[in-house]
């Protein structure tokens, strides 16, 4: 319902008809929960902007609203009633919606004003909630409507007649949520807020009078946005390891670009760079509208990041390469040359993640199993194994020949052999045909039986390789599938990797 | 530049060509990285600076259209190079369905920790280059190897630079057909050879024949080696060595460096 209906005297409630009969131009629209709910988020999205805590009303709530806590974060606006007022106008504004907005101690409180107060905007000064709400209908405690009938029937018009009532009685003839949302109101009981995006452990802000448009404003003002924040994570030990870049857009749509870190970081110069490659992966600039209002930084993960002097990278110029270590002493060379060129790995692996993908950094990890494509996983390097970057878990030398290279999968040959079970004399693989010079073998390698005891699987064949050369010397790895007559009439081969 | 008094001391031609050999380099700035040695001296003297120049760009061209002999050296080669520091493989996606993809058991049979091994996966060329010369800006791995199918003379120029910049040496592994010029230091032409049997038959050494086609500051040359995984050695191989050492113009030069 718009202004221009509650003028023409329609309340909810009312039955369609007769709200036809008072407005004759009247529109109607079926609900739709979903549309509503996604509004709502977006614009709880937006009033991240103030700060990082909104909670958009869940159905209980009325579903057509949110909670801000603006504790703290108030003077950034000149105050409560700046901040206010700013918020008011921007919903207006960019919205069409005529918002009424209270701030209080508790959000029970902060939700009744909004509602019932007679004044649109409300500021109530903490520590005068219970004169407050007296005077407000009993309906602004968030009860269910069974309830508040109940309560009326016996008399209970308003907050008021309830606050300095014994407590026993209503507790037994009443659902608990009477005395619990009359608890939070007042602010005797603590209510957590569900926020919107999880809280960033650091966060910080910005605002233009003139959006800003092309990318290289926005990385520019991101690397002042992480210069201060890095003070405050200089301060406390501690280095980001994800961090959320939001662009709050003229129209109030908000984008947000995630960025990981392989190692804890301060560096201003690298998360720079990462946002810049990842806003270019993401072309997130593509759409900018008429440009950006305000720009946040938030450090979503932090982790211990014990202070050192790397973060000077004085030593990495020519002009000051040979005399770093006589300028600042032997202290300055602390960071041994190892943990360095980790750090720098770790920088590098952010770096090319971000334009080539989260799995495109990989290494070996060995695999307890004696079928070759299995005795290895090649896994990304992630956040979760970066602490491996150090250690080198040795794995189990092989000491049967392994090829150097492995094709993707093993690959159908056709093989002449003297003997059905012996050694290949011939192969032909990829339209070419080899004669076989020398050929080892075999290492008969069995199915893992234990890997099929589910009984879904069919037991895999028995492997025989066998290391085959040709007359050019090239050095192939092929292997029979089957055991003649006791598990196959016919075996296979295949050719499944290639030695140096 | 302090040539005079180096000059002065020197009396015949040879000695001064010696001499500028040994400075050229330093003027071309290529000093900050040490060269890597092959630990074979027949190689290494024959190389200007007493190995592989460390930040440089190196080709190395399959004779065949197959990277196991070629990746073998490469291997081989950094095994031998003294650091725990990590080694970045750049490979793109279709080059692993052709050629294969590095196993780490064969890695680690040729002598190399696959620990050390960081392996980037491309989808395109820009990608592959992109990601070559951002893994040598960073200074991070001990060396970078990747693997291109086309690269322009500027192209190379530029990735000679960042590994001069960076003190790092790239191995660029190469199967094409046909090569255009480059700015690399050396390129290596790397094509398989009956391996090296011990007295039971069994295959003992991987032999490679390696001809050296392009060199800077130096000379081009062909071997015949054999690689022990065990020693981490490369050697010349006995049986075959004889015949195709003697290089015409190269060949007394070759005596007297041996």
């Amino acid at each position: 319902m718009n202004e221009a209906a509650e003028t023409a005297g329609l309340v909810p409630g009312v039955p369609l008809a007769d709200a036809r009969a008072k407005a004759l131009d009247l529109q109607v629209r079926a609900i739709d929960a979903a549309i509503d709910n996604a509004a709502l988020r977006r614009l709880a999205l937006w009033a991240t902007r103030y700060t990082p805590t909104a909670s958009p009303w869940s159905a209980e709530n009325g579903a057509d609203g949110f909670f801000l806590d603006v504790e703290g974060a108030a003077h950034l606006f000149g105050g409560e009633e700046a901040l206010l007022a700013d918020l008011s106008a921007r919903l207006q504004k960019n919205f069409g919606l005529p918002a009424r907005i209270a701030i209080a101690s508790t959000p029970g409180a902060a939700w009744a004003l909004s509602r019932f107060h007679a004044a649109r905007n409300f500021i109530l000064p903490g520590g005068h909630e219970a004169e407050a709400l007296s005077p407000l209908r009993i309906e602004a405690l968030r009860l269910s409507p069974g309830t508040c009938t109940t309560l009326r029937r016996l008399g209970f018009k308003t907050i008021g007649a309830l606050i300095d009532k014994p407590r026993a009685p209503f507790a037994a003839r009443f659902p608990a949520e009477l005395l619990r949302r009359l608890d939070q109101a007042l602010g005797r009981l603590d209510e957590p807020l569900v926020p919107i995006v999880a809280p960033p452990v650091y966060h910080s802000l910005r605002y233009f009078l003139e959006p800003i448009i092309t990318q290289e404003a926005v990385i520019a003002l991101a690397r002042r946005l992480m210069q201060t924040l890095t003070r405050v994570l200089m301060r406390d030990g501690a280095g980001a390891r994800a961090l959320r870049l939001s662009l709050y857009r003229l129209d109030g749509a908000v984008e947000t670009v995630d960025v990981a870190l392989t190692l804890p970081t301060r560096n201003v110069a690298h998360v720079a760079r990462l946002l810049d490659l990842k806003l270019e992966a993401q072309s997130a600039m593509d759409d900018a509208g008429f440009g950006f209002e305000a720009i946040g930084l938030a450090i979503t993960r932090a982790e211990p990041m014990p202070a050192k002097q790397a973060e000077f990278d004085i030593r990495h110029r020519p002009e000051f390469a040979g005399t770093s270590a006589t300028l600042f002493g032997a202290d300055f060379r602390r960071a041994t040359p190892d943990n360095e060129s980790i750090e720098r790995c770790a920088a590098l692996i952010d770096t090319l993640r971000q334009r080539l993908g989260p799995h495109s950094v990989r290494w070996f990890t060995p695999v307890a199993s004696h079928i070759p494509e299995r005795a290895e996983a090649l896994l990304p390097v992630s956040t979760s194994n970066a602490a491996t970057l150090k250690a080198t878990a040795a794995a189990e030398p092989e000491q049967n020949p392994r090829p150097l290279l492995m094709l993707p999968r093993a690959e159908p040959t056709e093989v002449m052999a003297l003997i059905p079970d012996g050694p290949p004399r011939r192969f032909r693989w990829r339209g070419e045909t080899y004669e076989v010079t020398g050929a080892q073998g075999p290492e008969r390698i069995a199915s893992e039986w234990w890997r099929n005891s589910d009984g879904h699987r069919s037991i895999e064949p028995t492997r025989d390789y066998y290391l085959v050369e040709d007359a050019g010397g090239h050095r192939f790895w092929l292997y029979r599938e089957g055991l003649y007559e006791r598990e196959t009439a016919a075996a296979r081969w295949f050719v499944q990797g290639l030695f140096a | 530049m302090p040539l005079g008094p180096a000059f002065s001391v020197l009396r015949n031609r040879t000695a001064v060509v010696e001499e500028l050999r040994r400075l050229l380099p330093k003027m071309e700035g290529a000093r900050k990285a040490a060269p890597i040695p092959f630990g074979l001296p027949a190689i290494d003297r024959y190389l200007p600076q007493g190995g592989l120049p460390g930040g440089a760009l190196h080709e190395i061209v399959p004779e065949q259209d197959t990277l196991a002999a070629a990746f073998g050296f490469v291997v081989a080669l950094l095994a031998g190079f003294a650091s725990v520091r990590t080694l970045f493989f750049v490979i793109p996606a279709y080059g692993l369905r052709r050629y294969g993809r590095l196993y780490g058991h064969g890695v680690s049979a040729l002598g190399l920790d696959p620990n050390r091994l960081l392996l980037v996966e491309t989808a395109q060329r820009q990608d592959t280059l992109w990601a070559i010369e951002e893994a040598l800006h960073s200074r991070a791995p001990a060396a970078v190897v990747g693997v291109t199918d086309k690269l322009d003379l500027r192209l190379s120029q530029r990735l000679q630079h960042a590994a001069t910049d960076a003190g790092l040496p790239l191995f660029l592994l190469r199967p094409a057909e046909i090569l255009q010029s480059s700015a690399a230091a050396t390129r290596w032409r790397v094509g398989e050879l009956p391996a090296a049997r011990d007295r039971f038959g069994l295959i003992a050494r991987a032999r490679w024949r390696l001809m050296l086609e392009r060199c800077r500051n130096g000379r081009a040359g062909e071997w015949m080696v054999e690689y022990d995984h065990v020693a981490h050695r490369f050697s010349l191989a006995a049986a075959l060595a004889d015949p195709a050492l003697p290089r015409d113009a190269n060949q007394k030069s070759i005596q007297q460096a041996g």
